[in-house]
């Protein structure tokens, strides 16, 4: 038997088009679904793709250390345990830093402390500052375009510093700040150096540097009761094909620190984007859910109005029935009327997702939305599966009906 | 009918059917014992509720019996699932209604083809069959007419050519002219008497005595089984005298105003 495929598309298309408003509203459900899954997925993968590139910016070279031990991602626990993990106790030392220093193929190790306060210059006290202790091999690890000035050195004096564009501004009011003054910590620090104006406030040091103003890790030590209180360590191998070797030794040695704990995690390659933005990602997973509910609503209209369909057509049912059709024909008929319209709500919720997407990436944030394939397949994919799945009971109870009963109905 | 070597198109044996459980049960076939052979065309009469529609949708496999055996083509049908059902009543099977049954939303020619697509033709020849089918009944310049832009007679006839454009060994009908007006009775009569003619096996269930004229064969029921059974000798010479009557009769209700046809398609849309 074959499946008439052609035929029932052609009479979907009839009878979808025989009640224009009924169709585009059931329609409408879909699509309005699909676009917000759409707008969740593009943006949280744009977002997501500015760190992988910043990745392979620097070659496949790089890993990092973190503490705490590997969470899963995208679980709604997350969303708390992850402002847990930067604690004030973290459990990477000094010593584990000078112990990867001293491993082979590691050409740079850079901690980062990240220290609470605020900084103040004259009567500008600005909010939203971090203030980044660190060591000058940052600059190999990160890359940190400068405007004037240099970065901070092994000759350089503990008490300069290299500041964000934004903070020099915010500061000073203007971005060619070198030889002036800030305070912190009871402690005055000259401007040796400005960061060009990055704009990415995600990255993987979780540092926006347009806001940071970054002092040697000892001048760090000093406002921590001369404690390193070390948030991540960057580390960055000679070449690509040693970084897994590197890898495995840095495990080694951490382990041997840590008396067999896993309190660390160590990350390079893809990896280094997932926990950096894990509330982020986190969240994306909340909204993608609650779009998910609305693309459910949008599948209860389409039961609805498929079984409003059915019983309109009952006698029409009973009468194909009657002139040879099987329970089958109905089935696909029925069904795919209804996968019809999902698809055309996936269709449409997919274009006018990435028209949203690209509204708000505009006016909100500073990076575009993802194109990708698999974002394409995935809406796609779920409004036929939504389609498939409120279409399937109305089509199998149309093909259910009893020929006699339906074609004794009038109307 | 002596030494009928041929097999007959349908055998029934003790066919049964029952609606309802327990106290409510009621028989409305009670072993109905029937040999139906190919090219007679047969009325069924009767009292409503005798069991006429329920043994004609039986017939057409709309229906299950309950008990008893009924043979098509000389195979046995009872056990037959759903889909081959649908098979045989797709091939060997076609309906005519007492209220036509036109599928709203299609057109005359879309209408006539529909039993074609469920037997997987490609839709060109569908419609082409199709076509062919409606110029045998005087009906080309109406193949893109909406149902409801027919008078009750037109209507029924498009109705006979879509249950006869599958090329069916049997044709139902259940009371065909139940809707329509003594001429356009006549002239769907003269139409199924001409199918007749030209071989076919007709089942007719009627209530109007005058129209068994037509038939070979009259069949009464009563409370569920066969009262009569009583063969006419028309069945021997399906005329010619008919068919001139046809002929007169169709040319005659062509040239009616438009304006007395809109009239009486309100009426039929009203029922």
């Amino acid at each position: 038997m074959r499946l008439l495929l052609s035929n029932h598309i052609t009479n979907a298309y009839e009878s979808l088009r025989g009640n224009r408003l009924r169709t585009s509203l059931t329609i409408l459900g879909v699509t309005i679904g699909v676009a917000s899954i759409t707008v969740i997925l593009s943006l949280s993968g744009g977002a997501a793709k500015i760190i992988t590139d910043q990745v392979d910016q620097l070659g496949g070279t790089i890993a990092v250390v973190r503490p705490g031990a590997v969470t899963k991602e995208t679980q709604v626990n997350n969303l708390t345990a992850s402002l847990a993990g930067s604690q004030p106790t973290s459990s990477l030392t000094e010593h584990d830093v000078n112990n990867i220093r001293d491993l082979p193929h590691i050409t740079a190790v850079a901690p980062i402390m990240l220290l609470s306060g605020g900084v103040t210059a004259g009567d500008n006290t600005p909010g939203n500052v971090s203030i980044v202790a660190t060591t000058p091999d940052l600059t190999k690890v990160t890359d940190l375009p400068m405007i004037d000035g240099q970065f901070i050195d092994s000759v350089t004096n503990r008490d300069t510093a290299v500041i964000g564009a934004q903070l020099s501004v915010d500061l000073f009011g203007t971005e060619q700040s070198i030889g002036r003054t800030f305070r912190t910590h009871g402690q005055t620090f000259t401007v040796i150096g400005v960061l060009k104006h990055l704009n990415n406030p995600i990255n993987y040091n979780n540092i926006d540097f347009d806001h940071a103003a970054i002092v040697s890790l000892d001048s760090g030590k000093t406002f921590n009761q001369n404690v390193a209180h070390i948030a991540q360590i960057n580390i960055k191998a000679d070449t690509v094909d040693n970084l897994p070797g590197a890898l495995t030794q840095i495990r080694k040695v951490l382990n041997t620190n840590h008396q067999g704990e896993q309190d660390y995690t160590v990350l390079s390659g893809n990896d280094l984007s997932r926990p950096s933005n894990e509330l982020f990602s986190t969240i994306s997973a909340t909204l993608v859910t609650v779009a998910a509910i609305s693309l459910v609503v949008g599948g209860i209209g389409i039961m609805n109005i498929m079984l409003v369909g059915v019983s309109e057509r009952t006698r029409e049912i009973g009468i194909r029935k009657a002139l040879g059709a099987s329970d089958a024909h109905i089935t696909w008929q029925f069904l795919i009327e209804s996968l019809a319209m999902s698809l055309a709500g996936g269709i449409l919720g997919y274009f006018f997702g990435y028209l949203l997407a690209f509204a708000v990436a505009r006016s909100f944030l500073t990076f575009d939305p993802l194109f990708s394939w698999q974002i394409a397949v995935a809406t796609l994919g779920i409004s036929l599966v939504v389609g498939l799945l409120f279409g399937l009971y109305p089509a199998i109870r149309a093909a259910r009906k009893d020929p006699i009963e339906a074609l004794r109905q009038y109307h | 009918m002596k030494a009928s070597t041929t097999q007959p198109v349908i055998a029934l044996k003790g066919l049964v059917k029952r609606y309802g459980i327990g106290d409510a049960e009621h028989t409305v076939l009670d072993s109905v014992d029937l040999v139906i052979e190919k090219g007679e065309f047969i009325a069924i009469m009767g009292p409503s509720g005798c069991g006429k529609t329920t043994l004609l949708n039986i017939l057409g496999l709309l229906d299950r019996a309950d008990d008893g055996e009924y043979l098509l083509d000389g195979t046995s049908v009872d056990t037959l699932s759903a889909g081959r059902r649908a098979h045989i009543r797709s091939n060997q099977v076609g309906f005519v209604f007492q209220n036509f049954n036109l599928v709203p939303r299609l057109n005359v020619i879309d209408n006539v083809a529909l039993p074609l697509t469920y037997r997987g033709m490609r839709r060109l020849k569908r419609l082409k069959e199709a076509s062919r089918m409606l110029s045998t009944f005087h009906l080309s310049e109406r193949e893109y007419y909406m149902p409801w832009q027919l008078s009750g007679g037109q209507t029924q006839r498009v109705a006979i050519a879509r249950a006869l454009v599958n090329n069916p060994s049997i044709v139902l009908a259940d009371e065909p002219t139940g809707n329509l007006d003594s001429r356009s009775s006549h002239v769907i009569m003269e139409e199924l008497a001409d199918i007749h003619a030209r071989g076919n096996t007709i089942i007719m269930v009627t209530h109007n005595p005058d129209l068994t004229s037509y038939a070979s064969r009259v069949i009464r029921m009563l409370d569920g089984r066969i009262d009569s059974d009583t063969k006419t000798p028309r069945a021997t010479k399906p005329a010619t005298a008919p068919k001139k009557r046809l002929d007169a009769t169709m040319a005659s209700s062509e040239k009616k105003p438009a304006k007395k046809r809109t009239r009486k398609t309100k009426k039929a849309n009203k029922s």
